[in-house]
């Protein structure tokens, strides 16, 4: 299961640039992460080493990225580099003042997590009272100083009955985005995946309407990252490469520099402060096999191997301890 | 008419395979499918060969006349096939948002 392009180096790069954080989610996977932080020092080194990388853009997260001290100097240097500047926030610090200051900073997007639009059950979820009214605000005040905004919402056992919801939820907010996390077994995602999880049967359900909801809703991108959606007809038409994008498009920094594929995968490929990227990038050999995946079970027979290749490779390797084997949320052979 | 690459659609030459596909035109080789760039707009990705690159490259302001005039040089074809090819190329482009006209 090989892809016909890998870029030759990473397009994006999700940069955890802090991993203090003012909430308490019940699915965190930083929670236990290490707490290092990088000086400004270093952390503009690195952004001149992915300019020089060419990659395109960073989007800041974390952990809660506005509790890093000077996020504000380390964005406009990134946007002055010419990275399309993002990061995804709790909202929670964000006023007025605040959206005014991050658009100032060069920041082009900013996702708000929003996991319910039933405020009591994204409170209970993220463990801090008013933190769902205070995520609305911040999309308010976000939009209305000119930055592009999104919502983010961890598909799970808490609002699969109310999707249609979180649809109107983002059309009442004008956001330009909703994104649907599959949920990953990631931290605490692995800890509480038995109460939180769906079945192979409820995400095949849940695809279905959100491609519905895709199809039928004006004004507002419903985006669905999970390659297993291709078993509906969903090509993934929209990025260069098959299955999962981490460790193929993307990197991910954690806060001390360390390198991993993505946030969900904690395989550490080597470090953005003492290793050369290029070479991460070219010659590792976690990376490589995530790129040659190698079907296994009842990928062998799946017509949709071919633009699935395996799944998220996170869930699976955090699931079933090889990367190779079937994506545990899919639900062909499943009854 | 005057055609602009869209400012907000981000972009770069992957030079190991632009080296690749020049190394392919020399020796005659297909080069069509070999991608030597990358443009990202819209949470959308779009690979370009080496001709839509050369193409892409010019779009600051050029007429389709010049554009046609500045490859001719780097492509051996017949000038009305060339064009052809990028009118085809750039009425794609002008479909996904990725150009504009003045």
């Amino acid at each position: 299961m090989k892809n016909d392009l890998i870029p030759s180096s990473p397009l994006t790069v999700n940069w955890a640039i802090t991993n203090k954080c003012n909430f308490a989610c019940n699915h965190c996977y930083s929670r236990s992460d290490t707490k290092e932080e990088l000086d400004l020092e270093m952390v503009f080194t690195i952004l001149d080493t992915l300019s020089r990388a060419k990659v395109f853009s960073i989007n800041f997260g974390g952990g809660e990225p506005l509790l890093r001290k000077n996020l504000l100097e380390i964005a406009r240097r990134a946007s002055d580099l010419g990275f399309a500047v993002s990061m995804n926030s709790n909202g929670y610090l964000i006023d007025r003042d605040m959206a005014g200051k991050l658009k100032e900073a060069g920041f082009a997007k900013v996702g708000i997590s929003i996991d319910s639009p039933q405020p009591d059950i994204h409170d209970n979820f993220r463990g801090i009272k008013g933190s769902h009214a205070r995520a609305i605000e911040a999309l308010k005040y976000l939009k209305g100083a000119g930055i592009e905004t999104s919502i983010s919402s961890v598909i799970c056992k808490i609002n699969i009955e109310d999707v249609d919801g979180l649809v109107e939820m983002a059309l009442s907010s004008e956001v330009a985005n909703i994104n649907f996390h599959n949920f990953k077994c990631s931290g605490l995602g692995f800890a509480n995946k038995d109460i939180l999880d769906l079945t192979p049967l409820e995400w095949r359900d849940f695809y279905i309407r959100a491609i519905e909801l895709r199809k039928k809703v004006n004004g507002l991108r419903i985006s669905l990252e999970d390659p297993i959606i291709s078993q509906l007809g969903e090509t993934g038409e929209e990025t260069l490469v098959k299955g999962s994008v981490c460790g193929k498009l993307s990197l991910n920094i954690k806060s001390n520099g360390d390198i991993t594929p993505c946030g969900f995968i904690p395989i550490v490929v080597g470090n953005i402060c003492t290793d050369d990227l290029m070479k991460i990038w070219n010659e590792s050999p976690v990376l490589h096999k995530m790129r040659n995946k190698e079907p296994q079970g009842k990928c062998l027979s799946c017509d949709s191997k071919s633009d699935c290749l395996g799944g998220c490779t996170a869930r699976t390797l955090a699931l079933t301890g090889d990367m190779n084997n079937p994506d545990p949320h899919c639900w062909k052979n499943e009854s | 008419m005057k055609i602009f690459r869209n400012p907000d659609a981000m972009w770069r030459e992957e030079d190991e395979s632009r080296d690749q596909a020049n190394q392919g035109l020399e020796t005659g080789e297909d080069v069509a499918d070999i991608g030597t760039s990358i443009i990202l707009h819209s949470g959308k990705m779009h690979s370009l060969n080496i001709l839509g690159t050369e193409i892409w490259k010019l779009l600051d302001g050029k007429s389709l006349d010049e554009i046609v005039a500045s490859l001719q040089e780097g492509f051996e074809v017949e000038e009305e096939v060339l064009r052809e090819d990028i009118k085809t190329f750039l009425s794609e482009m002008k479909e996904e948002g990725l150009i504009y006209e003045e």
